[in-house]
């Protein structure tokens, strides 16, 4: 179960929590004054006041015990490399992701501790960019992987034992057999990085990578428990 | 008899306005000889620039040595072609016929009797206002001295050489600073004269009556005066008397005013004309650019746009109505219209109708975002309009306003921080696949008219063996219907996900494909040579 706890209020954070609230993730708010807490609660989400710059009321909420993810989304800069510090130095192993409003604040909140940064302007950008170079393929992500139609993209994690273990790439043949596109493999020896399923045919899996495959929810749900199996 | 003539007149003016052939002429010569947008007046520009440089190589060559011939039948062609601009331009500079229409006009209306005299000297009055015009003096000049027997006019045949004002636009700037700021150099002027006129006056008296004296008329007076108060200084005249000598101090030191005067005069001209210079440098850029982009409004998302389409290297134009964005832009080397992108007349400017292709409304306001889009969307009723919504209520009246494509910077990014969330590897591997910060690519290749992909199976294809991934086909094609599975609509469209091997491909079928860039260019063009296969 994820916890998830987002700081700041702003027009992203209540995006953001209301497209999570359909992955039934147990999401808090958290915000500077009454004011925040009341109109997000009013959206229907837990919310609460602390004090972010205080280590105390940071675990209270439970960062370093049970929060797995939180969001820093506070207008500034400083307060969002302020609470990646330190919430890095209370949970190691925490999920943070930022937003950033300078792009010269991406370094610094990396170099805090952050785990993915957020450019809204930056990704506004390269969205209109998009639309205006490859309009088809934007609406078509738009509409099946990130929309309203139940097109999906997927990690699947090649377990121990598992039936697919040591199995070529190309004797896979999502496609035909799940339904599924192969967009690629990220190998688990080398950190993050993704091949292309088409120009790695003879490799073999191993215990760890990851398949990254395009398809139905019930598809991909079909293809996890088939790769679970024990060999 | 004056009946006669005014109905005649009358006649041939409504006889010239009905005709087409007429117009047709005069828009011809329009554009051969006023039209700076005209692709001919150019060649015709360049052409004149030629004459008279030749011309007047031909004179200077003529100096010392008899002409020949060849070279009077040469000089003659010249100055025929350069009368029948002068009379092609006088021409050109009203539609005499549209005043004697109107006179006419006028006259039935007040019910009074028509003069002809009285037209014709409106229509005269008109054309003499052209030939006092400056350029019109300098073109008669550079034509009159070319009559051999007016020998002194000779000197006047360096008139060919400001004939040259008319074909380059830097120097018409030149004279446009001049005549803007001509209030200014006309108080100079007064002033100058008032230090001539006393200066050589003063020289004269004391001058003329010492012995040696070089001073012997007013003319050698004010010959000196000219010389020191230019701070030139030749020399051959020097003052010999201590009063002549303190006036030369003077006019020296005045001098050394009135020049730096007239430098920061004309400096400060130049400034005004700086901002025009530069959107006319902007203008007549983007006139050379068939296809382009208008970004209005440069803040972080204009800025981002323009980085990955000047990456793309395609054409775009920014305008912004900030000069610290508008600073920026220029630093970095963009196309930049500073002014208010809400303005028909600069969106108009910027070519909304001559060559953009797509107008990004980008600004952080939502009010001047839909502003813009509706002033675009009633100039062009076709062009594509994307906007920027900061606000989710704001979307439907963009949409209103005109937009096809609407960017919600705030939910894109919900998007990107939920999916990472959830699945963060697959989500990094997508993002970086469509940021093209890797080889692969997911690219849209068209099944074009005639195509050799037309009718084949998706099997027979065998992307595999071409190293691609073929995610789906987009298509609104009715043949594709019976495929049920994994079919999607998207606006007017289906996307098939995933096809069957047997789908049949049909033109206007979009393959959305995966691979790295080379397999895709491979592909792509080996399947757009077929075109001309039989």
């Amino acid at each position: 179960m994820k916890h998830i706890a987002v700081f700041g209020y702003s027009t992203l954070s209540i995006a953001v929590m209301t497209r999570l609230r359909d992955c039934h993730y147990q999401q808090i708010f958290i915000g500077q004054d009454e004011q925040q807490t009341a109109l997000m609660s009013a959206q229907g989400f837990i919310s609460q006041v602390i004090d972010f710059k205080n280590d105390d009321a940071l675990k209270e909420i439970g960062v370093g015990t049970y929060i797995n993810t939180i969001f820093c989304f506070f207008p500034t800069d400083s307060d969002n490399v302020f609470l990646t510090i330190s919430a890095r130095a209370l949970d190691p192993g925490l999920i943070i992701i930022a937003i950033v409003d300078d792009p010269e604040s991406a370094d610094k909140l990396l170099a805090a501790g952050a785990d993915k940064i957020i450019d809204p302007h930056e990704i506004c950008g390269r969205k209109a960019h998009d639309i205006l170079t490859r309009p088809e393929i934007s609406t078509i992500l738009d509409n099946t992987v990130f929309g309203q139609h139940d097109l999906n993209m997927a990690e699947v994690e090649i377990p121990p034992d598992s039936y697919f273990e040591d199995c070529l790439v190309c004797t896979l043949k999502l496609s035909e057999k799940h339904n599924l596109i192969l967009l690629g493999v990220v190998k688990s020896e080398l950190s993050g990085e993704l091949f292309l399923a088409i120009g790695e045919q003879a490799y073999s899996l191993a215990v760890g990578d990851v398949l990254v495959v395009l398809g139905t929810t019930a598809d991909i749900q079909a293809f996890k428990d088939e790769v679970g199996r024990v060999n | 008899m004056d009946m006669m003539l005014a109905r005649l007149l009358v006649y041939c003016a409504y006889f010239l306005e009905s005709s087409r052939a007429y117009q047709n002429t005069k828009r011809f010569f329009y554009d051969l000889l006023e039209n700076t947008n005209s692709r001919m007046k150019a060649h015709f520009d360049m052409f004149m620039i030629c004459l008279v440089m030749f011309s007047v190589i031909l004179l200077i060559y003529e100096v010392d040595t008899p002409p020949t011939n060849l070279e009077i039948v040469f000089e003659r062609a010249i100055v025929l072609v350069f009368a029948l601009e002068y009379v092609l331009r006088g021409w050109l500079y009203n539609d005499s016929h549209k005043i004697i229409i109107e006179y006419h006009e006028q006259t039935q209306y007040l019910k009074i009797p028509f003069r002809f005299g009285k037209a014709m000297r409106m229509v005269i009055g008109r054309k003499i206002d052209y030939m006092l015009s400056p350029l019109a003096i300098i073109d008669l000049l550079a034509i009159l001295p070319s009559y051999r027997s007016l020998r002194i006019l000779r000197i006047f045949l360096i008139f060919r050489l400001f004939k040259l004002l008319r074909y380059f636009n830097s120097i018409k700037l030149f004279t446009e600073v001049l005549s803007s700021k001509r209030f200014e150099l006309f108080t100079l002027m007064i002033f100058l004269g008032f230090i001539v006129l006393i200066g050589s006056t003063a020289i004269y008296l004391f001058e003329k009556p010492t012995a040696n004296t070089q001073v012997n008329n007013l003319f050698d007076a004010a010959y000196f005066t000219i010389v020191t108060v230019s701070t030139v200084g030749y020399g051959d005249i020097t003052p010999h008397s201590t009063g002549g000598r303190l006036v030369a101090m003077m006019l020296i030191l005045s001098g050394l005013g009135v020049f730096s005067f007239l430098t920061s005069i004309l400096v400060s001209g130049f400034n005004d004309k700086m901002r025009s210079m530069q959107e006319n440098r902007t203008y007549t850029e983007l006139k050379r650019h068939a296809h382009f982009v208008i970004i209005c409004g440069f803040g972080r998302v204009g800025e981002h746009i323009a980085k990955l389409l000047a990456k793309d290297r395609k054409h775009f134009v920014v305008i912004d109505i900030d000069e610290k964005n508008v600073l920026e832009a220029k630093r970095l080397g963009y196309l930049v219209i500073h002014a208010d992108a809400s303005k028909n007349n600069v969106l108009l400017n910027a070519g909304i109708n001559n060559g953009a292709t797509s107008v990004l409304c980008t600004t952080g306001n939502d009010v001047i975002n839909v502003y813009i889009t509706l002033s675009s969307r009633y100039l062009n009723p076709t062009i594509r309009i994307i906007s920027r919504a900061n606000q989710p209520d704001n979307v439907k009246k963009l949409y209103q306003a005109g937009a096809n494509d609407i960017i919600q910077p705030f939910a894109i990014a919900a998007m990107v921080a939920a999916e990472y969330v959830g699945q963060p590897v697959a989500f990094e591997a997508i993002q970086g696949i469509l940021r093209k910060e890797k080889q692969l690519l997911m690219e849209a290749v068209a099944v074009l008219h005639g195509s050799a992909l037309i009718d084949k199976s998706i099997a027979a294809l065998d992307f595999e063996q071409r190293k691609l991934i073929l995610i789906g086909v987009i298509s609104s094609h009715a043949a594709h219907h019976r495929h049920r599975k994994n079919r999607y609509d998207v606006n007017d469209q289906q996307f098939y996900f995933n096809p069957d091997p047997h789908f049949i491909l049909q033109e206007g079928d979009l393959l959305v494909l995966m691979g790295r860039d080379v397999s895709i260019d491979h592909f792509r063009n080996q399947f757009k040579g077929s075109q001309r296969r039989p």
